[in-house]
């Protein structure tokens, strides 16, 4: 069981990641996730352009037994999806917080991201 | 949380996750699927399956009993053979598919998990009805069941009994003695690959079994094998899962078992199998390989030409052939092999193509 909780990142109860960068947040989900899920064999990524609101289905993981839902911490426009995960799913368990992200999005409204947990709350949760 | 198999404690060790089936706490995993798959295509790998059920058949007519209450004409069963079956209602639909073993003194039957009161309470009743001399006696609980399965199953068990394995044929069964416990070994399996089981009593005596096949397959890497691998191995054969495939209101000729019912015998469901047969056109079980890249699930719809034909029962990514592969009932007209149709996995379609079964064929680990 792998749980590695990286300090600079905000997390969502429902253990997703998100990391900022100036305006865009890049979002995956955690280690402790990838450890639950195990094997991940297919994920299904938006169109690029598509707006979320925060809560909504981002993307579906799938892996050998399950299907579980990606939810958006924050609200905004998808810029750009991870199209190697197309080719190499496996990748979100080998790298969860480098290779294995899963979208881009330009975030909305800034101060929804002060509502996520640090690094510390999350691994209480965990 | 459900029961417990006697072996809870070593899965635990091994590091197996757990997942409730048909009301026991069974392995679901250990290292990954994946994994666990194809060391069983390749080598060998380790299952408890207790909770699947145990059922003494005794009696002077439990070969009548079993002739009437089966597909199968029991009276060509004989000594240390046994029998894949299903049990029937009278409409023919299927209440239970199982296998029976003739041990020579007596028959034991194998239900699935969770089915043993509804299988006994069925065969007893039928008992009184035809006032026969036979008993149907449920012992699922005194039982372990273990599943050796793999090219290299019959070295690894070989180092551990003086039966010689090779003239255990397929499908045999008999008493023999594993790592010096009693047990009954069959020739059976649910992976398509070399195999066998054991049925183990008393349960406590299956730790060191347990152990031993563990240690006499070191040698090729064997692995225990939880849940979520047996049914994608089973999966990739084309084999049933009762409460997927059928789970009441199929028949075996839906269930495109019809290789298994034995015609010239009376069983219950006999006249509705054969009125079925003779009007023809019924839904039929189907297997569906994906051309496009997604996995297909139990209840996904199957399309032609945006009119739903069929329904999906079982599905998954197959580990051997890294593509989505789907079992499900086709209206009679659109299931021809070859034919593309298309599964609907959350509201887009996925481009399947129809195919003869197996999805895997056998000894693919040695044919690649």
């Amino acid at each position: 069981m792998s749980n590695e909780v990286r300090d600079n990142l905000k997390y969502t109860e429902t253990h997703e990641w998100l990391k900022l960068k100036d305006n865009k947040a890049v979002v995956g989900i955690t280690d402790h996730a990838q450890s639950e899920l195990t094997d991940i064999v297919f994920v299904e990524l938006p169109q690029v352009g598509k707006k979320v609101k925060k809560g909504d289905e981002l993307c579906v993981i799938e892996s050998v037994k399950s299907v579980s839902e990606i939810y958006a911490p924050v609200s905004g426009k998808i810029t750009k999806v991870n199209d190697q995960l197309d080719d190499a799913p496996e990748t979100v368990n080998s790298s969860p917080y480098d290779e294995g992200w899963l979208v881009e999005l330009e975030v909305e409204n800034k101060s929804e991201i002060d509502k996520l947990l640090d690094a510390k709350s999350y691994k209480k949760i965990i | 949380m459900g029961i417990k198999s006697p072996l809870y404690t070593i899965h635990k060790k091994l590091g197996g996750k757990f997942t409730e089936f048909a009301g026991y706490e069974m392995p679901i995993q250990y290292s990954s699927i994946l994994e666990e798959h194809l060391a069983v295509r390749k080598t060998v790998g380790l299952f408890d399956v207790s909770h699947m059920s145990n059922v003494w058949i005794i009696g002077k007519d439990a070969t009548k009993l079993l002739s009437l209450t089966t597909t199968a004409d029991a009276t060509k069963v004989g000594d240390k053979q046994s029998q894949y079956t299903e049990i029937l209602k009278e409409d023919g639909t299927i209440i239970e598919d199982t296998i029976f073993m003739n041990l020579g003194d007596k028959y034991m039957m194998i239900p699935n998990a969770g089915m043993n009161v509804i299988v006994t309470n069925w065969l007893n009743e039928q008992v009184k009805k035809y006032k026969l001399d036979a008993k149907a006696e449920d012992v699922s609980r005194d039982f372990v069941i273990l599943a050796i399965q793999g090219p290299k199953s019959r070295e690894t068990l070989q180092k551990l009994t003086n039966t010689d394995l090779n003239s255990v044929k397929f499908f045999g069964c008999q008493y023999t003695k594993i790592a010096g416990v009693d047990c009954i070994i069959s020739h059976t399996g649910y992976t398509g690959e070399l195999g066998f089981e054991l049925q183990i009593n008393p349960p406590k005596k299956a730790e060191i079994i347990f152990n031993k096949i563990l240690d006499a397959g070191k040698e090729f890497d064997i692995k225990p094998i939880g849940l979520g691998a047996r049914d994608t191995l089973r999966l990739e054969k084309c084999f049933m899962l009762a409460g997927n495939e059928f789970h009441g209101g199929r028949t075996p000729l839906e269930a495109t078992l019809g290789w298994t019912i034995n015609w010239d015998h009376d069983f219950i469901g006999k006249e509705a199998l054969l009125k079925q047969k003779e009007k023809g056109t019924f839904d039929r079980m189907t297997c569906l390989m994906c051309v496009d890249k997604g996995i297909p699930r139990h209840g996904c719809e199957i399309c032609k030409e945006d009119k739903k034909v069929g329904i999906v029962t079982s599905g998954t990514l197959s580990p051997c052939l890294n593509v989505g592969i789907a079992m499900g009932y086709v209206q009679p007209d659109f299931r021809a092999e070859g034919s593309i149709l298309d599964i609907i996995v959350r509201d887009k379609p996925l481009k399947a193509k129809v195919i003869k079964p197996p999805f895997v064929p056998k000894d693919w680990a040695q044919n690649r």
